[in-house]
């Protein structure tokens, strides 16, 4: 699973998940892409998921690309543990995605086999996203 | 060639995020023109006619002919603002071009052929350029650049300088710089890998199960059902 090699600091504050994404709004290397509509975390796990979910529908002749990248750490307290005492460990790595951004890229298949493949990925993700294709971004 | 269309703009235009959220409710694209050491001007134009303008073969260097105020302006579409998620337009720049001057612009590049070779082989043609920056008189902008692909072969990569551009139009990207290649499909290697693993564990399982299959099998489940059901999707490559 994605996670970074050497951290600065190794807790993060939560932050706030505001306003739309400010860049990363477009397709750039692919044919089709997977935008979020919503914000949210994306955990590793999931992105992972939703990579396997891609790759096993389209099988051959396509190219898969991940564009976030979990680099957040979030921390959970043990079970029964009283408050207190500092926060709690870090148990997994999440990507924050803000509306607009577009998350994963495919290349290399047919629109009806992309949109099933991605329309199977967006099942895996916590968040409300569509298909998208590149043709559309020259529509004014 | 791009072609010539008429824009009527509306200028002086209230400015302020307020006021332009205005405009756009009222289906109006708030912009601004400016170019050629002319102090630039807000305008608006009606984003049906801004549509109509753009979409033609020319695109996004369709040559306009934009009328504001009565003054008429030759001028391009050189940047839309969009919403991420609508993908409407919410405000266009609009730049004063001269017939004579040479001026750069990003062109389409569109594939053209299908490349039997590397589909034969469960490759992938991989796009890697798709727009070129050119540079050409306003008249001499092609609508885009067509790539043949059919005889790509894995492997095998053109480049912006195999490229045939119009006369009248040069660019400055390096002429190394890859546009299109035949590529080995990494999932179909992938895939590949995955089965061949598969026949192997499944190969080498069939001996050791005779022999300590009771102890291995009855620690597995345990694993599998305690990790749940996000790890499984995981576990599967």
């Amino acid at each position: 699973m994605l996670m970074p090699r050497k951290v600065k600091h190794r807790k993060q504050h939560r932050g706030r998940m505001s306003g739309i994404a400010k860049g990363g709004t477009k397709i750039n290397f692919g044919d089709y892409g997977i935008q979020a509509l919503e914000p949210g975390w994306i955990t590793a796990r999931q992105i992972e998921a939703a990579r396997i979910a891609m790759t096993r529908h389209v099988k051959r002749g396509g190219k898969v690309w991940i564009n976030i990248f979990p680099d957040k750490p979030v921390t959970q307290k043990p079970a029964e543990t009283r408050m207190g005492s500092g926060k709690g460990n870090p148990e997994h790595w999440v990507a924050v995605v803000k509306p607009g951004r577009v998350m994963f890229e495919l290349a290399g298949v047919n629109e009806e086999l992309a949109r099933a493949a991605m329309e199977r990925a967006i099942q895996k993700l916590p968040i409300k996203a569509k298909f998208i294709i590149r043709s559309d971004e020259v529509v004014v | 060639m791009p072609s010539e269309v008429v824009l009527t703009a509306e200028s002086p235009r209230p400015t302020g995020s307020a006021a332009a959220r205005r405009l756009r409710r009222a289906g109006k694209i708030p912009g601004v023109l400016y170019g050629h050491d002319t102090d630039p001007v807000a305008l608006a134009v009606e984003g049906r006619d801004l549509r109509h303008a753009l979409s033609g073969d020319a695109g996004l260097n369709a040559l306009i002919n934009l009328d504001v105020k009565g003054t008429k302006h030759l001028a391009m579409a050189r940047y839309l603002q969009r919403d991420p998620v609508r993908g409407t337009v919410s405000h266009v720049d609009f730049l004063i071009v001269r017939r004579d001057e040479v001026i750069s612009a990003e062109v389409p590049v569109h594939l053209v052929g299908e490349a039997e070779d590397v589909h034969r082989n469960d490759g992938l043609v991989e796009q890697q350029l798709f727009t070129l920056t050119v540079q050409a008189k306003p008249a001499d902008i092609p609508h885009s650049i067509e790539v043949d692909v059919s005889r790509l072969t894995i492997g095998h990569t053109i480049r912006v300088a195999d490229l045939a551009l119009p006369a009248g139009a040069t660019t400055d990207v390096d002429a190394e710089e890859p546009v299109v290649a035949g590529m080995a499909s990494r999932l179909a290697a992938e895939v590949e890998a995955a089965d061949e693993a598969a026949a192997e564990a499944v190969a080498e399982a069939v001996p050791e199960g005779e022999e300590a299959a009771a102890p291995a099998e009855g620690e597995a489940p345990a694993e599998a059902a305690s990790e749940g059901g996000g790890s499984s999707e995981s576990g599967g490559e």
